[in-house]
């Protein structure tokens, strides 16, 4: 009766749908004989725990707490920024004349940085998104000269890092 | 029994519930790893099939199991969920032939409410986060840092309450899960979400789709390049993704499982409740779906897991039967072809304890299986014969097997012997046994005794003559004649010495030389001789100087010297004669076996010397006639003992053990274990080149050749039902079973029926059936007799189901006595409630009818007709639903209030409450271990003991049973029965342990033996000292996998021992077997001994 009502309802198996099964040739042999015997339990004697840092913990805090300090978080910055808006936007906007990478802020504090650490190479990417003057400060204090067009400075400063 | 318990797993978990392929040994490996609830198998594929590689417990029940390749890894990795939160990540490491720990860790809140439908765990399939459903609305992460490194975990907030599935959709930029719930007004919606790792929060996903199949269950995604998620219903089963719907309707089912068979995700297998295999095609047009269709392929198990292996092969675990192996064909009408079956006990629902022998040694018989997979199985320990060929061949008398020359390692001639007549089989060139001619030999009478002999000669001794024959010309050499009128009746011999016994009392000694046969000594005993032997055990291998003779009249057995045939010992046996003696070496100690008439052995150490015999032991190994032979196994000596119940004898450790034997036939196309229970008549070994190490085995017309196994082991044959058994019982005076079972319904619209059907208990056949009323279930049944009744009656508790009612009000005892194989109804009484459990109590009738205990008497009515009549009860109960007496006390377990102790008062006839144990334990079995302790396991997969404190000192006290034990056995234990799966002997120090054995819903059979205190702390401390040295795989700890554990608390184990673990230390090598000895203070082969002692328990 299961069989009848299975016809009725659906269309009647057409053996094309099992066509071409995934083979990578195993259970090729014509008489499958597994071997599922003479296994001994897997005995563990060697140190089972993982790795230090990958013994894994829950992050305990709040839910609804740390969704929030995360906002806030995310929120800084923005806040900031939005104070500073009406003032900073003239400035920016005239410093994006100069260059459209970055805002000169954050151009200073990074090569101040660099400064500190001054064996830290700057990559060359870094030095397109200073700003002119600031090129020319940085080759000032190598005792380069300081004239030419900003390529050509970029060119220079680097010469100078790569011989260092 | 004692409060000091030691549980072991005689029989492993079978029930299937996950399993996954991929390449987790070795890249180009393809695997099938399975979960068998606190195991892992993991499987190799191979041209022949599936061969087991590792066997994996794991210390958890395994909830969730899934297998990951993270970025820039060659191999796949295996992640484990467990249900108490622990998780693990495990790589296989083909060096060192190690699981490896990547990562663990504990997922559990503090806070939380279990999910309804079980954990959910599911990796992200670009591995960027592991995501795991635990508890009501909350979502926790763990997410892979770019390296493949798991960071710290997160709880986030799922809204859906009621969740049914979580899935992970393919193909998405941000990892996105679609998840399956239901709303408060139970319509059923599907909606996605994005995980915002940095935000931690969930995003609205790219689409949602509402009302839904109100069965929809399942999800499954569907990988690139069609992407997307399949909703399976009950009714329709749905197509969904950001832009397509497609819809069809299928015949209702409730689809258990699902496979993939292509990577691209276009063709599916479900496996429905009622084990129907269906195929799922996505039809589509380059990445555009198109539609859908489903074709039923056929019947299978009913499948709790799907795996597509390869080449048309797929593996389909189950639950609730065996799990198979099928191949899908493409011709119609037979889509499906089993390959294999993989035997599952699971779920064990009820099981009895069956000693057919009156051995001590229990035959478990389990109530296998669920709705058509219902079963009936036979678990028997023993040593298993691996019949290879078989002949059918009448009248076997006797039995020898010779070589063709003195040197050879094989045997080549098998003489059998007949009531006239002698016929020789031997192998031919093709390795086919044929039958054959030695010209030298007497083929026209009854082969007494048949040997080889030295200078390559075969001695055949019939009742008129012994014959001397040359193995290489077969043509005979030399004969002598027994003296006229003394016929031969007994022989015996060996490579150079004859033994004969002649009706009157004659023993006659011949020695065999080149071409003769001299006739050393003679001597006339008083009485008939019954059997003799001259089986050399001393320095010479060919000769022997010491007969074994027994005597028919005087029932004594007698040692003499050889060649003098002096009487050296006399032994009395008793009231039995001997019908067999064998003089035998075991370990380098030496025996006098000798076995009786009634199926007893005596065994005597015997002084080669004096030929004194000493330490008198007697065992009973079957109810017929002995007949004991000699074998070799892997270089050892054996004996076998041929009889009604064929047992093997062997010793370890300088003692000696006995073992069943189990016939069975490996030949998988016979897809059965075929546990045989036939009568073995004759038997000796048969070491030829086709079959190396074989028996022949003469059984009911049948000569088999099979190759005997080393060790014990549960062998299990089958015997389905089709359909769900409830309950069951034996009885041994009718030789039947009954059991209570419901017939399997395809059709939702009709009610099932339910019948109390009797079978057979040595063909398990139906014999007779009792159809139950509409709605009313069997729910408990009992062999029992009543006092002033010799009569033994079958009963049975049940109760009406009515759809509508919540609880059932009505119920009924029948009693039945079987007549002429019939079951006949006696009595019926009506009960307020369903009978939830039957005892017989005092000669009484103890019921457990909802909240109340009942006791009935067992009335004559003045018409001789008889009747249950009402005598009193007990209130207090929120469901008893198992008890156990014992004496006059009664012990209750109830469906939530945990064990309660009652008593009987016998003058007031009255039941009063004793004890109760307060705790709120939901219980599943319960067992009385001895007058004090009683035995419980509840749902949460404990154990527990209670303690009867009759001295309290307060009232209080009194009435408090005392926790004693705890343990989590991580098993659902459906029933307890006293009983051992081994043969119990009294001299052994095991003898003397009680044991309980268990059957659980995952087919695990176990043993809880009780240990004397001594033991106990010395295994208690082996076993702390083995925690140390034997890891658990995936860093899980035993401590706390063993610790009692429900809702209300945590506390370790206490007063139970696992036994597992215990007898994994013969498993360790010999430099952590020193390890634990140096820490123990005990020696190495003390430790063995204990502890190999503790593996006969099962």
């Amino acid at each position: 009766m299961e069989e009848a009502l299975s016809n009725s309802n659906q269309t009647a198996p057409s053996p094309s749908f099992l066509a071409n099964l995934p083979s990578r040739g195993l259970f090729s042999s014509t008489v499958l004989s597994s071997n599922l015997d003479g296994t001994r339990d897997y005995l563990c004697v060697h140190d089972t725990l993982p790795p230090a840092n990958q013994l894994i913990k829950t992050n305990q805090q709040n839910i609804l707490i740390r969704s929030l300090t995360l906002k806030k978080q995310k929120g800084d910055p923005i806040s900031k920024d939005a104070k500073g808006v009406a003032a900073a936007d003239k400035k920016r906007a005239a410093e994006r004349g100069l260059d459209s990478r970055a805002p000169s802020k954050r151009a200073s504090s990074q090569s101040t940085s660099r400064q500190d650490g001054s064996n830290n190479r700057a990559p060359e990417k870094d030095f397109y998104s200073l700003t002119v003057e600031r090129l020319r400060v940085l080759l000032k204090e190598k005792g380069l000269s300081p004239k030419g067009k900003k390529d050509e400075l970029i060119a220079r400063l680097k010469s100078v890092n790569d011989q260092v | 029994m004692s409060i000091w318990n030691y549980v072991v797993t005689a029989h492993k978990p079978t029930n299937v519930t996950h399993s996954c392929v991929g390449n987790f040994t070795a890249p180009q490996e393809l695997n099938l790893i399975l979960a068998k609830c606190t195991r892992i198998e993991i499987h190799l594929h191979t041209p022949k099939g599936l061969q087991l590689k590792l066997d994996v417990p794991i210390y958890g029940r395994i909830a969730t199991l899934e297998l990951f390749r993270p970025h820039g890894e060659a191999q796949d990795f295996l992640f484990i969920a467990t249900e108490r939160y622990k998780f693990c990540v495990l790589q296989w490491d083909a060096e060192t032939s190690e699981l490896i720990t990547r990562a663990m860790g504990d997922v559990s809140d503090r806070i939380g409410c279990p999910t309804d439908n079980g954990q959910v765990g599911i990796i992200d399939p670009d591995c960027r986060l592991i995501g795991l459903h635990l508890y009501v609305g909350l979502f926790k992460v763990i997410p892979f840092d770019n390296k493949g490194q798991l960071k710290e975990a997160f709880n986030l907030r799922l809204k859906e309450l009621q969740v049914l599935d979580i899935k992970f959709l393919y193909g998405c930029s941000k990892p996105t899960i679609v998840v399956l719930y239901q709303d408060n007004k139970d319509a059923r919606h599907v909606k996605t979400y994005e995980v915002a790792l940095k935000d931690k929060d969930f995003v609205e996903g790219p689409w949602t789709q509402n009302d839904l199949d109100n069965g929809a269950d399942l999800l499954i995604p569907v990988p690139p390049p069609l992407c997307g998620v399949l909703i399976i219903g009950e009714e329709t089963i749905v197509y969904c993704s950001a832009n397509a719907f497609k819809a069809i309707p299928i015949r209702p089912s409730i689809t258990k499982a699902y496979g993939r068979v292509d990577a691209d995700g276009s063709r599916y297998l479900l496996g429905d409740h009622a084990g129907h295999l269906h195929l799922l095609v996505i039809t589509h047009e380059k990445e555009k779906v198109t539609g859908l269709k489903i074709e039923l392929l056929g019947e299978t198990s009913i499948a709790s897991t799907i795996s597509y292996l390869d080449n048309a092969v797929v593996y389909i675990g189950s639950s609730y039967g065996d799990s198979q192996l099928i191949k899908l064909n493409l011709q119609p009408d037979a889509n499906i072809e089993v390959l294999e079956r993989y035997v599952n006990l699971g779920p064990i629902v009820d099981f009895c304890v069956v000693d057919l022998e009156r051995q001590g040694q229990g035959l478990v018989v389990t109530c296998s299986g669920a709705y058509k997979e219902g079963s009936l199985r036979i678990v028997r320990n023993g040593i298993g014969i691996n019949e290879l060929a078989l002949v059918e061949l009448q009248g076997i008398n006797g039995m020898w097997s010779l070589r063709s020359s003195t040197g050879d390692p094989f045997d080549t001639f098998l003489v059998v012997s007949f009531i006239c007549e002698t016929r020789i089989l031997a192998m031919n060139l093709e390795d086919v046994m044929e039958e054959t001619k030695i010209e030298g030999f007497c083929s026209q009478a009854q082969t007494l005794f048949c040997h080889d002999a030295v200078y390559n000669q075969l001695v055949q001794v019939t009742s008129s003559s012994v014959r001397l024959v040359s193995s290489t010309t077969r043509e005979m050499r030399y004969e002598w004649n027994a003296p006229q009128g003394y016929s031969l009746s007994v022989a015996t011999a060996n490579a150079t010495q004859v033994l004969l016994a002649t009706r009157g009392g004659h023993l006659v000694y011949l020695e065999i030389g080149d071409g003769t046969l001299t006739e050393v000594k003679h001597a006339l005993l008083e009485y008939e001789i019954s059997c003799l032997d001259i089986n050399p055990i001393g320095d010479n291998p060919n000769y022997s100087q010491l007969a074994a003779v027994g005597m028919w009249t005087d029932k004594s057995v007698r040692i003499f010297s050889l060649p003098d045939l002096n009487l050296i010992t006399k032994e009395n046996l008793g009231e039995i004669m001997p019908r067999s003696v064998l003089l035998c070496a075991f370990e380098g100690i030496s025996y006098l076996l000798c076995a009786l008439g009634d199926g007893h052995l005596l065994n005597f150490l015997l002084n080669m010397s004096t030929g004194e015999l000493t330490d008198r032991k007697k065992v009973s190994l079957g109810t017929q006639p002995i007949t004991l032979r000699t074998y070799s196994s892997k270089n050892t000596t054996h004996v076998f003992a041929v009889s009604n119940r064929p047992t093997v004898i062997y010793s370890s450790n300088k003692k000696l053990l006995y073992s069943n034997t189990v016939i069975y036939s490996s030949n998988k196309k016979l897809l059965h274990n075929n546990v045989n229970l036939k009568e073995v008549s004759h038997m000796c070994p048969f070491n030829s080149a086709a079959f190396p190490d074989s028996l022949a085995i003469a059984k009911e017309g049948e000569l088999t050749i099979g190759t005997i196994d080393d060790i014990q082991k549960l062998h299990i044959r089958s015997i389905p039902l089709g359909e769900h058994a409830h309950c069951f019982c034996h009885q041994e005076k009718s030789r039947t079973f009954a059991i209570c079972s419901s017939e399997n319904q395809s059709n939702a619209e009709e009610s099932e029926m339910h019948f109390i059907r009797l079978l057979d208990n040595q063909k398990f056949d139906f014999i007779s059936n009792y159809p139950l009323d509409t709605f009313e279930h069997g729910c408990s049944i009992l062999s029992c007799s009543f006092s002033d009744d010799t009569n033994v009656y079958y009963c049975v508790g049940t109760a009406y189901v009515l759809p509508e009612g919540n609880e059932s009000t009505k119920g009924r005892i029948l009693v039945f006595i079987v007549k002429d194989g019939k079951l006949q109804l006696i009595v019926v009484k009506e009960t307020k409630g369903a009978v939830h459990s039957l005892n017989a109590f005092n000669g009484k009738l103890l019921a457990a009818i909802d909240q109340k205990i009942q006791l009935y008497k067992w009335m004559l009515r003045k018409d001789g007709t008889r009747e249950l009549q009402f005598e009193c009860e007990h209130h207090g109960h929120i469901l008893a639903l198992y008890v156990q007496t014992r004496g006059d006390f009664i012990v209750v377990g109830d469906l939530m209030k945990s064990v309660s102790l009652l008593i009987y008062k016998h003058e007031e006839g009255a039941i009063e409450e004793r004890a109760r144990d307060y705790n709120a334990n939901w219980m599943t079995a319960v067992e009385i271990l001895d007058d004090d302790i009683y035995l419980g396991a509840e749902t949460n997969f404990n154990l527990f003991t209670v303690r009867k404190n009759s001295e309290g000192a307060t009232y209080e006290e009194r009435r408090r049973l005392e926790v004693v034990g705890e343990y989590h056995l991580g098993e659902f234990v459906n029933r307890f029965r006293h009983g051992s799966l081994v043969m119990r002997l009294l001299d052994s120090d095991v003898g003397q342990i009680p044991t309980v054995i268990f059957g659980t819903a995952n087919g695990v059979i176990g043993v809880i033996a009780s240990l004397p205190h001594e033991q106990y702390v010395f295994l208690e401390k082996l076993q702390t000292n083995l925690r140390k040295v034997i890891k658990g795989v995936g860093g899980l700890n035993h401590e706390q996998w063993r610790s009692f554990n429900n809702e209300k608390k945590t506390v370790d184990a206490k007063n139970f021992l696992d036994g597992d673990l215990i007898e994994s230390f013969l498993d360790l090598n010999q430099i952590r077997m020193d390890e634990i000895s140096k820490a123990m203070n005990v020696s190495v082969e003390e430790l063995c001994k204990r502890v190999e002692e503790l593996t006969r328990l099962h």
